[in-house]
């Protein structure tokens, strides 16, 4: 008895239960989209019908079935998500650390990393396609520069946050500058780095998408334009949507779950007192 | 005096070298440095003051848009915040379902526009006989969807994270939960709200223009920036960039001033 | 004056005058003349504003003097804080919470670059010393206030410095931890015969702790009175019920000017 209120009470089975009530929504309006309209799949298929979809082994081009398909295109938008995803983070941490060594190089670059937030970068797609006339380049850029800026804004509030005192031990232990931070700003920075690339992950995969659309090609996003169209199977667009989002949210739970493996601090109990 | 010198001409560097270093990008753009560095000619990246004459000669087809895709960001914007920070309510009154429930919108948060976008056309199909009304309201829908998760989860911690003690002293008065609400909860939220819109106001602006991409019905800033250089009006395509980052601006800016009147009064 | 040979810290008209935001001069200390002699126990007591961490951060070389000269184990204070002279407790414990207990006491060894058996060596032995053995692999967060600060000391104490400079390192603490720390903090100075400077706002802690107790007043801060404490040593709780401890406490609440 104690044991099913521990489960009842606890925050996993409070998830589950909203998911399962997201689901039975979902399938009531599936349900009653079916007895209405024509094509109830451009709407809202069954969620049994998209995994009969995804379980299918017929093929849609010829050659290959929907899921090999989507897979296939997902993988060329998630490795160069990835590859800007990388840049971004490197250049974003690389800012961050010569804005909090030189107050010269804050001072010139803190005002356009909050432009930079102001303004939509996705919007600008289409020029950075425009301006580098290659789509797997374009997707590096956009997902770079979305990732840039988070991960320098909260990598740098992270050196920001190293109480006084921690300098004035360092100072009193004569440590060089370059022992300052490998020993107390850097560790002290990598929560704050980590809440930069919880926000930045699914939106470099976002921006990677979107690309995507706007050239035809291989990416989730040129097969969900095609879906979209009426090319393929409605199916595949429900694949693409339900992947994409399972990626954004992957990549979210992902970054969470590396912090949590290289902050072995965060995982030991609390307070003794 | 010496010290007293040293603040002010930290002062004067700190609004000097962004500028020095604005005015030098803008210098290397409008004489052609930036189109050799990178390899393109004047027609893909053209010189600012070409870009603000278009600007100037097409004012009132982008007043058009302008207003296109701010009816999007503000209905949206508003109807998001506005359920969310319900959601918040719900949740901080039934803490028990509520805290699930804000974990999922957490998660839902890391879903791409670009899924979510297509959907909601799907969905708005039968709101109206007209292409330009059901597309605005799947936008609208849109934005709304992305600005209700930030705000439920911040009005949550503003309607939770209390002063110590602060409860326990309601609570001897006697207040009912009305009371509580208005006197305490309400008052503790008003930062967070203003820590929610910080991020959903940026998004509300790119979540409007990228959900345009998507729309049946060709309108918006967003749009024209795709449609203009999918047929390669470049300058075009530029001038509505500006404008969009314009408003992503402005936006924020006046966010900034609304959190100046209002956090200062509360806190 | 006395003995050069024996005086670890002189401070011979120390001033120190801040300047705000606004363009005012502030004194936060002015004339401030002290000689610690070696072994000593001396307290830095005084109301807040009174200029006491100021104080301890200039002899800690963190913060220079506007005029005076100031000695810290035979050199300047700059040269006592790069040969590692003195050893540093803060307010709070500013442990590192990425780091375990052990870790956090191989930190100043590390920037020394002391090998790592004699880190491990010498960590453990500070451990040890503050009683905390079983805890060396915990991580901060793991611990109780008065463990986390007995972990600061170790690790000021693990660089084998001949002074520790305390600011108010205990002012945190519920009663009975605090007492608990200073009968330890007793045992470990009659152990490692340091030089103590021990900054506090609390008349009582400074009598049962110091065998000097230097009052500082405020606005502007400024030493005014100096106030040996002849009670015997070792000291327990018991000596706080002895007519000469409260003698010692009314003596030097009453050396406060107006305050």
């Amino acid at each position: 008895m104690t044991k099913f209120k521990n489960i009842r009470h606890s925050k996993y089975f409070n998830t589950f239960l909203w998911i399962v009530i997201l689901i039975i929504a979902w399938e009531i309006g599936a349900t009653a989209v079916a007895a209405t309209k024509r094509s109830p799949e451009n709407i809202l298929p069954h969620l049994s019908g998209i995994i009969k979809s995804i379980i299918s082994t017929d093929t849609i081009n010829g050659s290959q079935t929907a899921l090999q398909m989507v897979l296939i295109n997902a993988q060329a938008t998630i490795s160069r998500a990835l590859i800007g995803f990388a840049i971004g983070t490197a250049l974003g941490f690389i800012l961050a650390l010569l804005m909090s060594r030189f107050k010269t190089v804050e001072k010139v670059a803190f005002p356009y990393l909050m432009i930079i937030q102001m303004i939509p970068i996705l919007g600008m797609a289409p020029l950075i396609f425009a301006i580098t006339q290659d789509i797997s380049k374009s997707r590096i850029i956009i997902a770079a520069i979305l990732t840039f800026y988070p991960v320098a804004t909260n990598t740098l509030a992270g050196f920001r946050s190293v109480e006084k005192e921690k300098h004035e031990l360092m100072e009193s232990y004569a440590a060089n500058s370059f022992q300052t931070y490998v020993k107390t700003m850097i560790p002290a920075s990598i929560p704050y780095f980590f809440t930069g690339l919880k926000i930045s992950a699914p939106m470099a995969i976002t921006a990677s998408i979107l690309v995507d659309t706007l050239q035809g090609g291989v990416g989730l996003g040129c097969l969900l334009s095609q879906a979209l169209k009426g090319a393929m199977s409605r199916y595949v667009f429900w694949q693409i949507v339900f992947l994409s989002a399972f990626i954004g949210i992957f990549s979210f739970l992902l970054m969470g779950f590396i912090e949590y493996l290289i902050c072995p601090y965060k995982r030991r109990g609390k307070n003794q007192d | 005096m010496s010290t007293h010198k040293k603040i002010n001409t930290e002062a004067v560097k700190s609004v000097l070298y962004p500028v020095l270093f604005g005015v030098l990008i803008f210098l290397l753009w409008e004489f052609g440095v930036l189109n050799t560095i990178l390899h393109t000619d004047t027609n893909i990246l053209p010189p600012p003051s070409r870009i603000a004459s278009i600007v100037a000669e097409n004012s009132s087809k982008i007043a058009d848009n302008l207003s296109a895709t701010m009816t999007v960001i503000l209905i949206g914007l508003a109807a998001g915040s506005v359920l969310g920070y319900l959601a918040a309510m719900f949740a901080t009154r039934f803490p028990y379902f509520g805290s699930g429930a804000l974990t999922v919108l957490s998660v839902f948060n890391a879903i791409p526009i670009v899924a979510l976008a297509p959907v909601f056309n799907n969905w708005t199909k039968d709101v109206s006989s007209q292409a330009d009304v059901r597309s605005t309201v799947a936008k609208i829908l849109v934005v709304t969807v992305v600005c209700s998760a930030s705000m439920s989860i911040n009005a949550y911690r503003g309607l939770t994270e209390l002063k110590p003690f602060s409860l326990d002293l309601m609570k001897s008065y006697a207040a009912d939960n009305k009371t509580i609400f208005m006197k305490l909860r309400f008052r503790n939220s008003v930062p967070y709200i203003f820590t929610s819109l910080k991020v959903s106001v940026p998004t509300s602006v790119i979540t409007a223009l990228v959900s345009e991409y998507f729309a049946e019905y060709r309108a918006g800033i967003g749009r024209q920036i795709r449609d203009n250089i999918s047929i390669a009006q470049y300058s075009s395509g530029w001038a509505y960039i500006v404008v969009a980052c314009l408003i992503g601006i402005a936006m924020y800016i006046i966010l900034m001033i609304f959190e100046g009147i209002f956090v200062k009064r509360t806190s | 004056m006395s003995d050069m040979l024996n005086t670890e810290i002189m401070l011979k008209d120390i001033g120190m005058v801040y300047r705000t935001n606004d363009g005012r001069d502030v004194t936060a200390l002015t004339g401030v003349s002290l000689d610690v002699h070696k072994g000593d126990f001396v307290s830095l007591l005084g109301p807040s504003g009174c200029g006491k961490t100021t104080l301890l951060r200039i002899i800690a070389d963190l913060l220079q003097p506007t005029s005076g000269e100031i000695t810290v184990a035979g050199g300047t204070s700059r040269e006592a804080r790069l040969s590692k002279k003195y050893g540093i407790v803060f307010q709070s414990p500013v442990l590192y919470d990425w780091r375990t207990i052990k870790k956090n006491v191989m930190l100043p060894l590390e920037i020394m670059h002391i090998p790592k058996a004699e880190r491990e060596d010498r960590a453990m032995k500070m451990l040890e010393l503050v009683g905390l053995t079983d805890f060396a692999n915990h991580y901060p967060k793991q611990l109780s206030g008065g463990m986390q600060q007995r972990v600061g000391i170790a690790r000021a104490l693990a660089i084998q410095p001949q002074i520790l400079l305390m600011d108010e390192p205990f002012s945190a603490l519920d009663e009975f931890t605090k007492e608990k720390l200073h009968e330890d903090l007793l045992r470990i100075w009659a152990k490692t015969n340091k030089t103590i400077i021990f900054v506090t706002h609390n008349i009582q802690e400074a009598v049962f702790l110091s065998n000097k107790v230097c009052v500082l007043s405020p606005h502007p801060g400024r030493l005014s009175a100096l106030i040996d404490i002849d009670l015997p040593r070792p000291r327990t709780m018991d000596i706080k019920e002895t007519p000469e401890f409260t003698a010692y406490v009314s003596k030097v609440r009453n050396s406060f000017e107006g305050v």
